[in-house]
C-alpha cells in the first residue's frame, strides 16, 4: 500500500513536472512574503524585509534542489541524466568508443557463447520429470574404479528383486543402429533396443501416439517402434497418419506406435532416431555385457543404500555362474553419466575465454585511464561547481556501464551468431546438444558480466579521474601533472594484463603440444588409399552358412573389382570404434577368480583384412581364405598382436601356444596362436597399447557375431571412387542391405580427434587473443609515456644523450613491467593449468618447453610493441619538442 | 544563526511538524515560526529542511495541503493534518517519551 503511494506519487510528478515545479516556487515566493511581513510587523522597513526574507530562505534553487531530492524518481532523473551525458562523452571521441567497444563486445560475446553451452550442458537440470531422481546403473569388478555396462543376468536378477526403485529400464548400448529397407535405397537408422517401460522413467509424453506399454517385450510379441520427430519429419514427410504404420527394421517387420518430441534424445551423445523394443530371454551366461541400467530412485532413498542393494543382488548372480568374475554395482547420476566426458574441457574453456574478458577489461581500463587525465579539466569544472566526488564517481561508472552495455548488446549479436556456427559446424557428439541456445539465464549471465566489466574497467579511471589534486588542475596547463597516480595504476593493469596473457598462453602452448603428440600417434595402419563402410546383416542370415556363404561371395566380387587391392571384413574398425572387450587366459596361467580380469580387444575379421590396413606380420601366419575353421572339430585359430605377445610371453615364442577367451573357466575351448601383428589402436589414438585378438569371422562359435561388420578396402587409387561399384555389388546379392558410415581412414582418424581439435583450436584463438590485447596493451602504455616526456627525452638529447640511451631507457620500463607479468603469469600458470592435466595427452601440465616458448613468444611479442614507440621517443627533436630559449642562461 | 541554536535529532523535525500543525492548518513560514516561537528559539528551523520534510510527510500521507487566502489576504500553501498523520504523531509521542524518560534516568544514573 505504502509503496504502492510512493510509486504513483512519483510517477505523477515525472509527468506533471511542469506543474509541482511551479507549485513549489509559488510557494517559496509565499514564504518569502510571510517572512517579510512578519518582519515588517516587527518593525523593519519593507525593502530590510524583503532582503532577510530572502537571506532567511537562502538559495531558492538549492531549496528546490532539496526538495526535489526527497522522491526516488529523483534518483531515476540523475540516471538518465548521467546516461545522457555519457553517451554525448562517447560520441565526442568516436574512435575510442569502437576500441573499447568492440573489445568488451568479443570477450563478451565470446563469454555468452561459451556460457551458453555450460548453461545449457552441465548446469540446467535434465529435461525430465523430477531429474535428480534419475540414475544410471551398471556393473564393474570390484576393486576397479568407473563404470562398465551390465550383462542380462545381472539385470534381470536386479529388475526382479531391487526395492530401491519405483522403475528400472534398460538399454542395449551394443545394437547402435537398425537396416531400414523396403523405402527407397537401404540405409543405416541410429537407433537403440530398449525395455517397455524405458519412457515411463523419463515422464515425456509422446508427441504422437503412445509409449510402450508394460509387458510388451515379452517374448514372442509382434514388434512395436518408437521414432524421434526428426525421424518422422525426414523419412516420414511428418505423416499425420504414421500411427500404425510399419518399418521393415533389420528384416523384421515393426509397427510404429508413437513419436517422440524433438527435445527427447536418450542417449544423448549420439544421434537417435528410433527405440525398438529389446526382449531379454533368460539367460543361459553372465556375459556379454552389453546394457546401460536406468531407473528412478523412490523418493527418500539414497544411492549409496541402492548400490548396497543391487552389490548383495551381484553377490548372488556370482554364485550362480561360478567362473564368472566377482561383480558390484555402481550407480551414477543420470545427468553426470551424459556430461562427465565433456565438463573439463567446457570448464577450461569458460575459464580461458573469462581471462580473455578480464584482459579485453583491463585494456579499455587502460584507455579510460589515459582519457582520463584528458578529463580532468572537465571533471573539476564540474566539482568547482558544486557536484560531489561520489557524483562524479557516479557518473563517470555511468558511462562506463553505458560503453560495457553497448558492448555487451554487440556481444550477444556476436554470441547468437557464435553459437549457431558452433552448432553446425562443431563438434557434433556432445550431449545436450539440443538443448544449447540463448535463453533468459544466458541473458541474465551477459547482463551481470556487463555490468560488472563496466564496473570493474571504469571504476579505477573514475576514481583516479575525480582525485581531488593539490595543483589545480583548471590552470594547469601541462596536462601530466597530476597522473603520476594514473601512471601508477595504468601499470599494475598492464603487469596484470601480461600475467593473465601468459597464463591462457600457457594454457594453450599445452593443449597444442599435446595434439601434436596425439596427431603424431602411429595407429599402426597403413591409412592411405583406404575406405571403410558398415554393413550388416539382418535375421534372415539366420545360420553361420548363410552368413559365411554371403561375406565368400560378397569379398571375392569386391576383390575382383577394378581398382582394389585388397579387401576384408572387421568388427572393430581403427582408430576407435572397437565393438568389445573380451577376458582371456594363458594356457598354464591357472583360474584365480580373485585375479584382476585381463581384457583383451577381440574382433572378427577376413583374411584379407590385414593387408587391406597394412597391418605388418611380426612372426608366424595370418589367416587363409582356405582355411577349415567353421565345424564344431575344427581348431580354433587367433592371431594376437605384440603387446599381448610381450605382456604374456615375455621371451617364448606365442606360435602354438594357447588361450581361452571369455570369464575364467577350465572347460572352455583352446584357441592356438598362429601368428602375431603389429599394435593397432582401436581405443582411440591416446589409449594405452592393450592385447588385442583377431579371430576369423566364420570360425565356429564366433560366426553369429559376424553380421555387423566394417567392410575395409585398400585400392590402388582414390578411394571413394570405388564405392558406387560396391554398392552395386552388393545391390546384385541383396537389395534390401544398406551400406552405412562411408569413410576413408584418413576421414576416421580425423573424426575420432574432433573434440580434441575444437577446443585445441578454441583456446589456442583466445590465446592469440590475449596476446593482441596485451600487445596493444604494452603498446599504448609505452606510447603514451612516451608522449608523456617528449620534453624530458628532448633535453636529454639536448644535453647529449645519445640515441641508444633514450632506446635503452625506454625500453627498460617497458621490460620491467614485462618482467614483473611473465612472474605473475608464470606462477599462476603453474597452479591454473593443474585443471588441464586430464585432458593432455604425454605432456605434463607443468611441461617445461611449453613454459619456455610461451613466454619467449609473449616478450619477443612485448618486446616489439615497446620498440615501436621506443623508437619513436629516439627520433624527438629537442629543436622542436622543447623550448630551450628558457635554457639560455644556462647553455 | 544564533549560538543557542541546537541542531535537530534526525526524524524529531517530522515529529515537530506534524505537532505543529495539529493544532490548526498552516502555511510553512507560519510552522517554521510556530516551532521558534514554542521552542523559545531552540529550534530554528531553516526553509531548507522544512521543504523536504514536508514533501516527505506528503509522500507518507500524513500531511495534505490547499492554497488559502492567509490572514494579510496573501495566498499560501496551508499544510492540514490527516487522519493517519494523526495516529502518526500519537504513536511518534509515545515513543519520544518513552525514549527521553529512559535517556533522563541514563544520564541522572
Amino acid at each position: 500500500m505504502k509503496v504502492f503511494r510512493h510509486l504513483s506519487a512519483g510517477l505523477k510528478e515525472l509527468v506533471r513536472r511542469d506543474k509541482t515545479e511551479s507549485e513549489l516556487r509559488e510557494e517559496l515566493n509565499a514564504y518569502v512574503q510571510n517572512a517579510a511581513d512578519a518582519k515588517i510587523d516587527a518593525g523593519a522597513t519593507p525593502e530590510e524585509a524583503l532582503r532577510s526574507a530572502r537571506l532567511e530562505l537562502g538559495g531558492m534553487e538549492t531549496v528546490k534542489h532539496e526538495v526535489r531530492a526527497v522522491g526516488w524518481e529523483f534518483a531515476l532523473e540523475v540516471f538518465v541524466q548521467d546516461i545522457r551525458y555519457g553517451v554525448r562523452m562517447l560520441r565526442k571521441s568516436p574512435l575510442f568508443t569502437a576500441v573499447a567497444v568492440m573489445a568488451i563486445a568479443i570477450g563478451i560475446g565470446a563469454n555468452t557463447a561459451i556460457f551458453s553451452l555450460v548453461d545449457a550442458i552441465l548446469l540446467r537440470p535434465l529435461p525430465y520429470h523430477d531429474p535428480q531422481r534419475l540414475i544410471v546403473v551398471g556393473t564393474q569388478q570390484r576393486g576397479i574404479s568407473g563404470m562398465d555396462l551390465m550383462g542380462p543376468a545381472d539385470f534381470l536378477a536386479w529388475r526382479d528383486h531391487q526395492q530401491s526403485f519405483e522403475q528400472v529400464a534398460v538399454l542395449d548400448l551394443a545394437g547402435r543402429s537398425f537396416a531400414l529397407s523396403g523405402m527407397g535405397a537401404p540405409e543405416r537408422i541410429p537407433g537403440v533396443g530398449v525395455s517397455a517401460n524405458f519412457f515411463s522413467i523419463f515422464g515425456v509424453a509422446p508427441l504422437k501416439g503412445r509409449e510402450f506399454q508394460p509387458g510388451e517385450d515379452r517374448p514372442g510379441l509382434p514388434g512395436v517402434v518408437v521414432i524421434s520427430e526428426r525421424f518422422w519429419r525426414d523419412h516420414l514427410g511428418s505423416d499425420p497418419k504414421v500411427l500404425n504404420r510399419t518399418l521393415s527394421l533389420d528384416g523384421k517387420l515393426r509397427t510404429i506406435v508413437g513419436v517422440m518430441p524433438a527435445g527427447f534424445r536418450f542417449p544423448s551423445s549420439r544421434p537417435v532416431d528410433l527405440w525398438a523394443i529389446r526382449t531379454l530371454n533368460p539367460p543361459t551366461a553372465r556375459p556379454p555385457y552389453g546394457l546401460v541400467a536406468i531407473g528412478r530412485l523412490k523418493p527418500g532413498i539414497n544411492v549409496s543404500k541402492a548400490v548396497a542393494e543391487l552389490n548383495n543382488i551381484a553377490a548372488q548372480v556370482t554364485a550362480q555362474y561360478p567362473s564368472s568374475p566377482d561383480l558390484v554395482g555402481v550407480m551414477m547420476p543420470m545427468k553426470e553419466w551424459m556430461v562427465s566426458d565433456v565438463s573439463t574441457a567446457l570448464l577450461v574453456l569458460l575459464g580461458a575465454i573469462a581471462l580473455v574478458l578480464l584482459i579485453a577489461v583491463v585494456n579499455v581500463a587502460n584507455l579510460l585511464l589515459a582519457r582520463a587525465t584528458v578529463r580532468q579539466r572537465e571533471v573539476a569544472v564540474r566539482m568547482a561547481l558544486g557536484a560531489s566526488r561520489r557524483r562524479v564517481v557516479r557518473q563517470l561508472l555511468t558511462e562506463s556501464a553505458v560503453l560495457s552495455l553497448l558492448g555487451g548488446v554487440i556481444g550477444l549479436l556476436l554470441a547468437y551468431i557464435a553459437v549457431r556456427a558452433f552448432l553446425a559446424f562443431g563438434p557434433g557428439h556432445m550431449p545436450r546438444l539440443d538443448e544449447v541456445g540463448i535463453n533468459p539465464v544466458v541473458l541474465l549471465f551477459t547482463f551481470v558480466v556487463c555490468v560488472g566489466s563496466g564496473i570493474l574497467f571504469g571504476l579505477a579511471p573514475a576514481l583516479e579521474t575525480s582525485r581531488p589534486s593539490l595543483s589545480d588542475p583548471l590552470k594547469d596547463t601541462n596536462r601530466s601533472s597530476s597522473s603520476a597516480s594514473a601512471h601508477r595504476t595504468h601499470r599494475a593493469l598492464l603487469v596484470f594484463e601480461v600475467g593473465l596473457a601468459l597464463i591462457l598462453m600457457i594454457g594453450s602452448g599445452l593443449l597444442v603440444r599435446s595434439f601434436v603428440r596425439l596427431s603424431d600417434v602411429n595407429p599402426g595402419i597403413q591409412t592411405d588409399h583406404v575406405i571403410t563402410a558398415a554393413i550388416s546383416l539382418p535375421n534372415k542370415y539366420a545360420g553361420p552358412a548363410q552368413i559365411t556363404q554371403f561375406w565368400q561371395q560378397f569379398l571375392e566380387k569386391v576383390e575382383a573389382l577394378p581398382g582394389v587391392k585388397a579387401a576384408g571384413i572387421t568388427m572393430s574398425l581403427p582408430p576407435n570404434l572397437l565393438a568389445i572387450s573380451n577376458p582371456f587366459t594363458v594356457e598354464g596361467q591357472g583360474y584365480d577368480r580373485n585375479r584382476q580380469l585381463q581384457l583383451a580387444e577381440e574382433m572378427t575379421v577376413s583374411p584379407g583384412y590385414f593387408r587391406s590396413l597394412g597391418i605388418p606380420l611380426m612372426k608366424g601366419r595370418f589367416f587363409s581364405p582356405s582355411e577349415k575353421v567353421e565345424g564344431d572339430k575344427d581348431p580354433m585359430i587367433v592371431i594376437i598382436n605384440e603387446t599381448m605377445a610381450k605382456q604374456y610371453f615375455r621371451g617364448k615364442d606365442p606360435i602354438g601356444a594357447r588361450i581361452q577367451t571369455g570369464d575364467p573357466d577350465p572347460s572352455a575351448p583352446w584357441e592356438t596362436i598362429v601368428g602375431v601383428v603389429g599394435d593397432v589402436k582401436y581405443s582411440g589414438l591416446d589409449s594405452a597399447p592393450s592385447p588385442t585378438l583377431y579371430v576369423p569371422y566364420n570360425e565356429n562359435g564366433w560366426v553369429m557375431w559376424s553380421r555387423e561388420m566394417y567392410l575395409v578396402i585398400r585400392g590402388s587409387g582414390d578411394a571413394p571412387e570405388i564405392v558406387p561399384a560396391i554398392r552395386t555389388q552388393l545391390a546384385s546379392m541383396d537389395s534390401t542391405l544398406p551400406i552405412a558410415q562411408v569413410r576413408t581412414m584418413d576421414q576416421l582418424l580425423d573424426e575420432s580427434l574432433v573434440q580434441q581439435r575444437f577446443r585445441t583450436w578454441l583456446v589456442s584463438g583466445f590465446a592469440v587473443l590475449a596476446l593482441l590485447l596485451s600487445a596493444i596493451g604494452i603498446y599504448a602504455l609505452i606510447s603514451y609515456s612516451v608522449s608523456q616526456r617528449t620534453r624530458e627525452i628532448g633535453l636529454r638529447i639536448a644535453l647529449g644523450a645519445q640515441r641508444s640511451d633514450v632506446l635503452g631507457m625506454v625500453l627498460r620500463e617497458g621490460l620491467q613491467l614485462l618482467a614483473l607479468g611473465l612472474l605473475l603469469g608464470l606462477v599462476g600458470a603453474l597452479s591454473a593449468t593443474r585443471i588441464l592435466q586430464s585432458l593432455l595427452y604425454s605432456t605434463s601440465a607443468t611441461d617445461a618447453m611449453t613454459f619456455v616458448a610461451t613466454s619467449l613468444t609473449l616478450i619477443s611479442v612485448a618486446l616489439l610493441a615497446c620498440y615501436i614507440p621506443a623508437r619513436r621517443a629516439t627520433k624527438v627533436d629537442p629543436m622542436v619538442h622543447c623550448d630551450l630559449s628558457r635554457f639560455r642562461g644556462l647553455v | 544563526m544564533p549560538d543557542n541554536n541546537t541542531p535537530l535529532l534526525q526524524g524529531t523535525l517530522d515529529m515537530l511538524i506534524l505537532k505543529t500543525v495539529a493544532l490548526e492548518p498552516m502555511h510553512a513560514h507560519g510552522i517554521g515560526q510556530r516551532i521558534d516561537q514554542i521552542s523559545q528559539g531552540v529550534f530554528q528551523v531553516n526553509p531548507g529542511s522544512l521543504f523536504p520534510a514536508f514533501k516527505r510527510l506528503e509522500r507518507a500521507g500524513w500531511l495534505d495541503s490547499e492554497w488559502r487566502a492567509t490572514e494579510n489576504n496573501r495566498r499560501g500553501k496551508y499544510y492540514i493534518l490527516t487522519a493517519s498523520g494523526r495516529k502518526q504523531l500519537r504513536s511518534e509521542t509515545r515513543d519520544w517519551k518513552t525514549q527521553s524518560v529512559a535517556i533522563a534516568r541514563i544520564l541522572q544514573a
